[in-house]
C-alpha cells in the first residue's frame, strides 16, 4: 500500500504507528486522533487502542493519549502549514490528502447568520485510508446490465457507513468506463462515465485529478454539490451514465429525474440498511415509489467479506447474501 | 619605523571598526523596510493568493532579496520534507540561523518570533491581522532605528578614529 499519508502524522504518533505488525498494517482503514483522548485504529474492522509501546489494546486506559502537541502538529502537517488554505474543507469539515485518503475533523464551529463559517480548535481527528480494490465489482456487473439498451441499469446501492459503499461504486465506475461488463454475452465498448464526486471520496481528486484509477471514460466534478453537479454534468460533458454518492436531499430527486428524460443511466448510494428502510425518507420513497431505480444493491460486511443481495425495480430478490456468488474479499 | 606601522594599523583597524558599526546603524532602518514589504507581500500571498506557506515563503523570499531571502528560504525548506517541522518551529530555527546575517536586533527578532506562533495556523482573515499587527510593530522599531541611525552613525564613524588614535597616544 501506498504509505505517503504516514508523513502527516507527527513523529510520536508516526513512530506507534510504524511499530505495527505489517499484516494489521496493510488493513488499517481507520486512525483515529483525539486530543488527551485514546488513540484508536481500525485495521479489518476490528476498532482497538495503541499503547505506547505500539501494541494493541481494547483497554482505553492503557492507550497512549495523544496531547495538544500531538494534534497542533497533525493540523499543521495536514494543511500543508497553511490553514488558511483550507477553509472551504474546514466548512465541510474533512481534508483530502492526496491518494484519496480523507480526514474528517471535529472542533468547535463558529457561526454566520446560523450556518458553519469555519471550525476551529479542532481536536478530533478521523483518517480514513482509502482503498481501491480492483475486482470487488465483477461479481455484481452482471446483474447490473441492460442488455435492450446495452448499458445499465439505474442502480442505488445501500449501506450504512463504512461497509465499502465508496469501494464498491468506484470499481463499478473502472468497469463501466472501460467496458468490462464481465459477461460473455455483453459486447458492446465502454461508457462515458460521469462522477459526481461531492465529498471527494469516489475519485479522491488532488488538483481536479482523480487519484484513483476510473478507467478511461470518465469525468469527475470534484467538490460539487450533486444536484448542481448532475445538471453541469448532463448539460457540458453528455454523460452516458452519472454516478453520484449519498443522494437524499429534495433538489437530488430533481436532478435524478431530470437524467432519467435526458436518457442518462444513473448509478447512486446512499445510507440505509435495507430498501424498507427508505421508505421512510421523503425523498428516497419518492423515487423507490416511482420506480426510477430498476436495481438495488445492499451491502454488508461480515469478518471482511463484503456481503450483498441485488433486488429488481420490484423489489424482488435477485440474489441474496447466503448465495456464494455474493460473497467477495473486501 | 615599526612603531609608526603600528600605530597606523591600530589607527585604520579602529577606524574600520568605528566605519562597520555605523554601517550597521545605517542598514538596520533599510532592512526593517525590506522585512515590513516582505510581510505586506506576504499578506497577498495569503489573502489573494492562497498560497501555502512554505510555497509564499520563497516566493516572497526571492522577490525580497537579502538579507530576507535565507530566513524565508530557511523556514520554508524546513517546513517541507523531510524535516516536516511545524511553521512555527520552521520560523523560528531559521530566525535563529539566519538573524546573525542582519543588522537588525532583538526587538525585530521578538516581533518575528511573535508572529511565527500564528503563521498558517488560522483562516485568512486572522492571519492578515496577525500580519498587519506584525507590520505595524515593525514601523514603530523602524522609526526608533532611524534616529538611531541619525545620532549615532556620524558618532561611530569618528569615534573608531578617534578611539585609534587615543590607543596609539597612550603607546606612545
Amino acid at each position: 500500500m501506498d504509505q505517503s499519508w504516514l508523513s502527516v502524522f507527527p513523529d510520536t504518533l508516526r513512530q506507534l504507528l510504524a511499530k505495527l505488525p505489517e499484516a494489521l498494517f496493510t488493513e488499517l482503514e481507520e486512525i483515529r486522533v483525539r486530543e488527551g483522548r485514546p488513540f484508536e485504529v481500525n485495521a479489518g474492522g476490528l476498532h482497538q487502542f495503541l499503547t505506547p509501546d505500539g501494541e494493541m489494546t481494547s483497554v482505553p486506559s492503557r492507550a497512549y493519549h495523544p496531547d495538544k502537541q500531538d494534534t497542533g502538529r497533525l493540523l499543521d502537517l495536514l494543511t500543508n502549514h497553511s490553514l488558511y488554505t483550507m477553509e472551504e474543507e474546514l466548512r465541510k469539515g474533512f481534508i483530502t490528502l492526496p491518494g484519496g485518503h480523507r480526514v474528517g475533523l471535529s472542533g468547535r464551529t463558529v457561526l454566520a447568520g446560523g450556518r458553519v463559517e469555519h471550525l476551529r480548535d479542532i481536536s478530533g481527528f478521523n483518517i480514513r485510508l482509502a482503498r481501491e480494490l480492483k475486482g470487488i465489482g465483477d461479481p455484481l456487473l452482471p446483474y447490473l446490465l441492460d442488455f435492450r439498451h446495452r448499458t445499465v441499469l439505474h442502480t442505488l446501492i445501500l449501506s450504512p457507513p463504512q461497509q465499502g459503499k465508496t469501494t464498491l461504486v468506484r470499481d463499478l465506475v473502472r468497469l463501466i468506463s472501460g467496458g468490462s461488463w464481465r459477461h460473455p454475452e455483453a459486447r458492446w465498448p465502454g461508457k462515458k462515465v460521469a462522477v459526481i464526486d461531492e465529498r471527494s471520496e469516489i475519485a479522491g481528486s488532488k488538483f481536479g485529478v482523480p487519484s484513483f484509477d476510473l478507467g478511461p471514460r470518465t469525468d469527475v466534478m470534484d467538490g460539487c454539490p450533486k444536484s448542481e453537479g448532475m445538471m453541469m454534468m448532463i448539460r457540458s460533458m453528455s454523460p452516458e451514465v452519472l454516478v453520484v454518492d449519498e443522494i437524499g436531499r429534495p433538489e437530488d430527486a430533481e436532478a435524478l429525474t431530470e437524467a432519467l428524460h435526458a436518457g442518462v443511466r444513473v448509478i447512486a448510494t446512499a445510507h440505509g440498511t435495507d430498501v424498507e428502510d427508505l421508505e421512510s425518507r421523503p425523498v428516497l420513497s419518492k423515487l423507490i415509489g416511482a420506480s426510477f431505480f430498476q436495481r438495488y444493491i445492499v451491502l454488508h460486511r461480515k469478518e471482511n467479506q463484503l456481503l450483498f443481495s441485488i433486488r429488481d425495480e420490484q423489489r424482488r430478490r435477485i440474489l441474496g447474501v447466503e448465495e456464494k456468488e455474493g460473497r467477495q474479499r473486501a | 619605523m615599526l612603531k609608526l606601522l603600528g600605530a597606523a594599523l591600530i589607527i585604520s583597524a579602529a577606524t574600520a571598526a568605528g566605519w562597520f558599526q555605523a554601517k550597521q546603524y545605517a542598514n538596520r532602518p533599510v532592512q526593517i523596510r525590506k522585512l515590513i514589504l516582505a510581510l505586506r507581500r506576504l499578506q497577498t500571498e495569503i489573502q489573494y493568493g492562497y498560497t501555502p506557506l512554505p510555497e509564499a515563503l520563497l516566493r516572497v523570499g526571492e522577490q525580497s532579496g537579502d538579507p530576507i531571502r535565507p530566513i524565508f528560504a530557511s523556514a520554508a525548506s524546513q517546513m517541507n520534507a523531510p524535516l516536516n517541522y511545524t511553521a512555527k518551529d520552521s520560523l523560528q530555527r531559521a530566525l535563529d540561523q539566519e538573524w546573525k546575517g542582519t543588522a537588525m536586533k532583538a526587538a525585530e527578532k521578538d516581533i518575528m518570533s511573535q508572529l511565527s506562533h500564528t503563521l498558517g495556523t488560522s483562516d485568512r482573515q486572522d492571519q492578515f491581522g496577525h500580519l498587519a499587527t506584525a507590520v505595524r510593530q515593525l514601523e514603530n522599531e523602524e522609526i526608533v532605528a532611524r534616529e538611531e541611525q541619525g545620532s549615532y552613525e556620524k558618532l561611530f564613524k569618528s569615534l573608531g578614529l578617534l578611539f585609534g588614535a587615543f590607543i596609539v597616544i597612550i603607546l606612545y
